[in-house]
């Protein structure tokens, strides 16, 4: 009952930080978001499970299942579990959401109860993505997911908030939908009684589907896995479908932006991993090839926006769509390493990413603005936010004993020697050169805005950022460091939960 | 013997504690963290002087002390499984580089006193921070067992590189040649990584030494002859260490990766001696040194050290010639000596490359120093023709310079002279086997002549002739701890070539070849790693022009006569009270020296006139065609549902109208598909 603990509570603290007065929102928000935070490290050192959630040979931890509707021939339950996939995503979103509330305090000053409210309410339906383990509650949790993020961005966003905030929505949502129809289609041409995952994976590694409204059983299962694909690949984003993503994030306000990099965008691969790259290992094998050169696409065209870019938001943006594509690139090479690797970086670039926002918005805060052009020298005037960001920044180029090193590493060493891809070398070497895009650009702009005299061109006077903007900071590195330094600390779990996906396709 | 090796980490762990320390509290504390850096890098050198005790009465030791990460990995020779691990490796040439960086860490410690504290610099716990940061990565480096661990100190010392040359961030230039020195080895340290992988991959191995190490599986899969990823063994093994040399031209400054270097001189000079003498530079030919193994099965591989090394040998001297400032010409002299160290390996002169690599970094430190001090001397002026006549005035760093420069230059008894000559030899005696090495000598021949030249150029320049300026006829004084460091590399620069006195022992017969004993583990050491299990595995022949003895004397004597004519050249045209330049004989060759051949142009132009247009155009792309196509997606629906509404006209008789005419159509289809008209 742990797990509904964690979600009641924080759906619970949701509605109460809702009603609280403005002024007290942002610290009971804070005091709230503790106690999942809390209560998920606790299931991290108490977790007993072993294996997949959705293959057999395992335990799950944590585990609850309650019949919850009875749909004509299909049951839908109340369904979840964790394992060494879901387990790390879980601690990464409450711990995350704890440091962006933290980090909000300064810059939201407008309508706090109901901005703290909704970031407690995302928080709670990102757990709920990752522990959900019946389709349609699943389902239900990810939508929910929208529409606070949808109003985080229009309400407190920048200037082009609204068109931001709609285009996010309307094109992930329009995902969604594509996603759902195909799901539904495939779980009729299943033998199956229920929407329970692991029941749905079991039927499609046990025979596949049958052939469904006229059209034959590999063909659906097929149909099923592009369609499933397209849906999760704009949620990641991967180019082409990436558009949404820096309009989002220059348009969000820096908590909003920590959440979305850090952990929204793993909602995408989160779900390829266990939708495509679990239920479908036929398909993986044979579109092996085009989903490396999206991977490889996403990694470098990423790279390259991120380095036309003036605006420093823009430049982390755009190098997500970059790392988004490693992962990617992990998941289809289909070996331990790679795709143990992916899962690796989902922890780590939301770890990664939100650091890099959180001090992008401690210099915006400070400087009301965020354009290379616009100041120079910043290292004088904040000497401690900016080494934060230095180090935020290497950390995003890979730098070794930071945790980016070991999840890079992973994908590259895992993706090399991959058997389902073909041409697994040159698809690694190529999306590799992307280590060195991203130092190009981020050394670029540092050099432009942190050293150099000291120049600013808005009329601000610069002071030292307050403790609780740099707090959450010094929280993300220590984590950076010590997954960089031990990543085994969670890859031993995600190895252990990804190796049953790979004896039924992969290397086997 | 067992304790020293249990010691170990502390090597490298004591310059952590200090950065640690001088970060967090160096603002509070006497000296500003240097005597952190002092204690801690002092610990060091005395640790590893008794870990090279122990591998010197016969000990070695490999040990692994933590798993970074394990699992399944189906290695291309079968490997079912895959351990990434931190562990030390303790043989002859590990314990030999611990005392020479820990050594030149402490010398530098002890002159940032005079140098650094005595300026009034702001920002002094950083920079000691950094200093404790970057020996802390290079030490780990060296100790390292395996290519990954190998791998991620070799960046971190990237990274401490970086943040020290940018150390005076609030100028324009520190921050840019940051940059540059950053960018530039990353991009090496791309194929690095990528030969990382690729070795991984290969073998499910990264360690370095034993049976289980890549390079006994690399042996035996081309003794089977095995086809690893579509290629021939040997193949793959060439293009993997040449991958891994990538990272080796990157950090070592070869061509044509060796433009950061020179601007790297933006850092304090204390750090361009540590750098260049110990950790950043000498990084990559250690590498090379440590898998030497590897490399040795891959002619092709080794061929191409010899050339990157032999070419840029000549190439940097022939740069250094014309340049006015003290740490420029020092910068072209080391990228030209690291060359030399590359022609040695290349050609299978394990010894003779590992011998130069430590002269080196002892003259190359005294030399660095040397110009701090100089700096110093001069209220902060770097300009050669803004000196002359400090020799009398400051004669301690005179003579600590003159025996660097001696060094450097190759004359004879200083320790440049024999390992330098050693190398040369080595490359003749394979040269005659297998001609085409020949040329890679000549250029190192070449270059010979011109170092001594440059060298003693700034010699002149520096120390001799009348002063040119106020400064250099009123020195500022300095201090002991600055010249403590001097006389400690001068004597070194004077007698490290003791070590291995090659020549000697062929022409008489004294075994005055130490260190070829020590690293033939002939004291202590594993068999694998040996000069002569090297040897026995190097695949090229050497032959002589009539004997050994003769051969010998004819290539000493080539570089030794060259190595004079150059300094004799310098001499004449510079050893005069008001020394001319010269340089505009040389026509418009000068230009082109000046311009550094236009290395940096064209790497300026792919970063900024290539990438840069390229990434623009690209977001240009991504801006109107592909999100305008996600744009244009909404107004279709945005016009289409504009048009649809117009059906709704409010008009109570239209609705009835599309109602029948509705049901009409739907009558008339369903009795098609019904049959009803047959």
């Amino acid at each position: 009952m742990m797990i509904e603990t964690i979600l009641a509570v924080t759906f619970a603290g949701a509605l109460l930080t809702f009603l609280a007065p403005n002024r007290i929102a942002g610290k009971l928000a804070f005091a709230i978001s503790l106690i999942p935070a809390g209560l998920s490290l606790w299931l991290f050192t108490a977790f007993d499970g072993s294996g997949n959630a959705l293959l057999e040979g395992g335990e799950l931890a944590f585990e609850n299942r309650t019949t919850w509707i009875e749909l004509g021939a299909y049951e839908i339950s109340w369904y979840v579990g964790v394992d060494g996939i879901s387990l790390p995503l879980v601690v990464l979103t409450t711990i995350l959401t704890t440091l962006a509330i933290m980090s909000s305090w300064t810059p939201i000053d407008i309508r706090e109860s109901q901005f703290y409210g909704l970031v407690l309410f995302i928080e709670a339906n990102l757990i709920g993505v990752f522990v959900a383990l019946d389709f349609f509650m699943w389902f239900i949790f990810w939508e929910a997911v929208l529409i606070p993020m949808y109003l985080l961005i229009g309400v407190w966003g920048g200037p082009r908030r609204k068109y931001a905030a709609i285009k996010f929505f309307i094109y992930t949502n329009v995902a969604s939908l594509v996603m759902f129809a195909a799901f539904i289609a495939l779980v009729f041409s299943l033998d199956v009684s229920s929407f329970g995952l692991p029941e749905v994976t079991q039927a499609m590694l046990n025979g596949g589907p049958d052939a469904f409204a006229g059209v034959a059983g590999s063909t659906v299962a097929s149909l099923v896995f592009i369609a499933m694909f397209l849906g999760f690949a704009v949620k990641v984003p991967v180019v082409p479908f990436h558009t949404w993503l820096p309009d989002a994030h220059v348009e969000a306000p820096t908590p909003a932006s920590v959440l979305l990099a850090g952990v929204l965008l793993k909602m995408g691969t989160y779900a390829l991993l266990r939708f495509n790259f679990t239920m479908f290992p036929d398909q993986v094998e044979t579109y092996a090839i085009p989903i490396a050169v999206i991977a490889v696409i996403s990694v470098i065209y990423g790279a390259m926006l991120a380095l036309a870019q003036t605006d420093l938001k823009r430049i982390v943006a755009y190098s997500s769509v970059s790392s988004m594509g490693y992962v990617i690139l992990g998941l289809i090479a289909y070996t331990h390493f790679g795709v143990g690797g992916a899962t690796f970086q989902m922890v780590s670039h939301g770890l990664i990413s939100g650091l890099m926002f959180m001090a992008v918005g401690v210099i915006y805060n400070a400087t009301h603005t965020r354009m290379v052009t616009d100041m120079s020298g910043m290292a004088d005037k904040m000497p401690i936010a900016v080494g934060i960001l230095i180090a935020g920044a290497f950390g995003y180029m890979g730098l070794p004993l930071m945790s980016g090193f070991a999840a890079e590493y992973f994908i590259f060493f895992g993706a090399f020697g991959s058997e389902v891809l073909s041409y697994a070398p040159v698809f690694t070497a190529l999306a590799m050169f992307g280590i060195v895009i991203v130092a190009g650009y981020l050394l670029f702009a540092m050099q432009r805005t942190l050293f150099g005299p000291y120049r600013l061109e808005t009329d601000y006077e610069v002071g030292r950022a307050p403790l609780h903007d740099i707090a959450p900071m010094f929280v993300l590195l220590g984590l950076i460091i010590a997954l960089g330094v031990a990543p085994e600390l969670i890859f031993d779990m995600i190895l252990d939960a990804v190796d049953p996906i790979l004896e039924f396709g992969g290397e086997a | 013997m067992e304790t020293a090796f249990e010691l170990a980490p502390a090597i490298v762990l004591l310059p952590l504690a200090a950065f640690v320390v001088a970060l967090l509290f160096g603002n509070y504390m006497p000296k500003k963290g240097a005597l952190a850096g002092i204690v801690a890098t002092a610990g060091s050198l005395l640790l590893s002087l008794y870990v090279m005790a122990a591998v010197a009465t016969g000990g070695q030791h490999q040990e692994t002390y933590f798993t970074w990460a394990a699992g399944d990995a189906v290695s291309e020779t079968g490997v079912p499984t895959i351990e990434f691990t931190f562990g030390t490796l303790l043989d002859p040439l590990s314990a030999l580089m611990l005392v020479i960086v820990s050594l030149i860490a402490f010398l530098v410690h002890v002159f940032s006193l005079g140098y650094m504290n005595d300026e009034g610099e702001t920002g002094l716990p950083r920079y000691y921070a950094e200093l404790g940061l970057f020996t802390f990565s290079m030490l780990a480096f060296v100790i390292a067992d395996n290519l990954l661990m190998a791998f991620m100190f070799f960046e971190l010392v990237g990274l401490c590189s970086y943040l020290l040359i940018g150390f005076w961030f609030r100028t324009e230039s520190a921050p840019s040649a940051a940059k540059k020195a950053f960018l530039v080895t990353r991009f090496g340290d791309y194929f690095f990584l990528l030969g990382v992988v690729a070795i991984g991959a290969t073998f499910g191995t990264l360690a370095f030494q034993g049976d289980g190490s890549f390079v006994a599986a690399a042996g035996e899969a081309i003794d089977n002859g095995e086809t690893l990823f579509g290629f021939g063994a040997e193949t793959w093994v060439t293009i993997t260490g040449l991958l891994v040399l990538g990272g080796v031209i990157g950090k070592s400054a070869q061509f044509p990766l060796h433009t950061w270097l020179p601007d790297a001189m933006e850092g304090p000079t204390t750090v361009s001696a540590l750098i260049h003498a110990a950790t950043m530079v000498a990084a990559g030919v250690y590498l090379v040194a440590r898998m030497f193994g590897y490399y040795a099965l891959s002619p092709t591989a080794l061929g191409i050290i010899a050339f990157v090394g032999g070419f840029t040998a000549l190439f940097a001297a022939t740069m250094g010639v014309v340049k006015d400032d003290i740490k420029q010409v020092l910068a072209y002299s080391t990228i030209s000596q690291y060359g030399y160290m590359m022609l040695g390996l290349g050609v299978g002169g394990y010894v003779a490359g590992v011998f130069h690599l430590m002269n080196h970094a002892f003259f190359k430190a005294l030399l660095f120093l040397g110009a701090g001090a100089v700096i110093v001397l001069m209220h902060h002026e770097q300009d050669m023709w803004k000196m002359g006549g400090l020799k009398d005035k400051a004669p301690i760093v005179y003579y600590t310079f003159l025996a660097g420069a001696l060094a450097l230059a190759g004359i004879v008894p200083f320790s440049g002279f024999w390992s330098k000559d050693e190398i040369l030899f080595d490359a003749i005696i394979v040269g005659l086997n297998e001609p085409i090495f020949l040329a890679a000598y000549a250029m190192g021949l070449l270059a010979v002549f011109f170092t001594g030249f440059y060298t003693f150029r700034m010699v002149f320049l520096t120390f001799h002739g009348e002063p040119r300026s106020d400064a250099a006829r009123d020195p500022h004084p300095v201090s002991w701890n600055i010249k403590f460091p001097l006389l400690t590399l001068g004597v070194l620069a004077l007698v490290a070539g003791i070590a291995n006195l090659a020549p000697v022992y062929k022409l008489t017969g004294l075994e005055i070849t130490y260190l070829e004993f020590w690293l033939d583990g002939q004291y202590g050491g594993y068999a694998d790693l040996t000069y002569s299990a090297y040897g026995d595995t190097v695949p090229f022949g050497t032959d002589y022009i009539g004997s050994e003895t003769i051969t010998l004397l004819i290539a000493a004597g080539l570089g030794l006569g060259l190595a004079v004519g150059g300094a004799v050249f310098a001499m004449v045209l510079y050893n005069v009270p008001e020394p001319e330049p010269h340089t505009e004989n040389l026509g418009s060759a000068r230009t082109v020296l000046r311009s550094n051949y236009y290395q940096d142009e064209y790497q300026v132009w792919l970063a900024e006139n290539l990438t840069l247009p390229l990434a623009r155009a690209a977001d240009r792309f991504d801006q109107t065609v592909i999100d305008g196509v996600v744009n244009g997606v909404s107004s279709v629906s945005l016009f289409g549902s504009g048009r649809m509404k117009r059906l709704q006209t409010g008009v109570v008789t239209n609705y009835a109208a599309l109602l029948i005419v509705g049901f009409i159509v739907l009558l008339v289809v369903l009795g098609v598909l019904g049959g009803w008209f047959v």
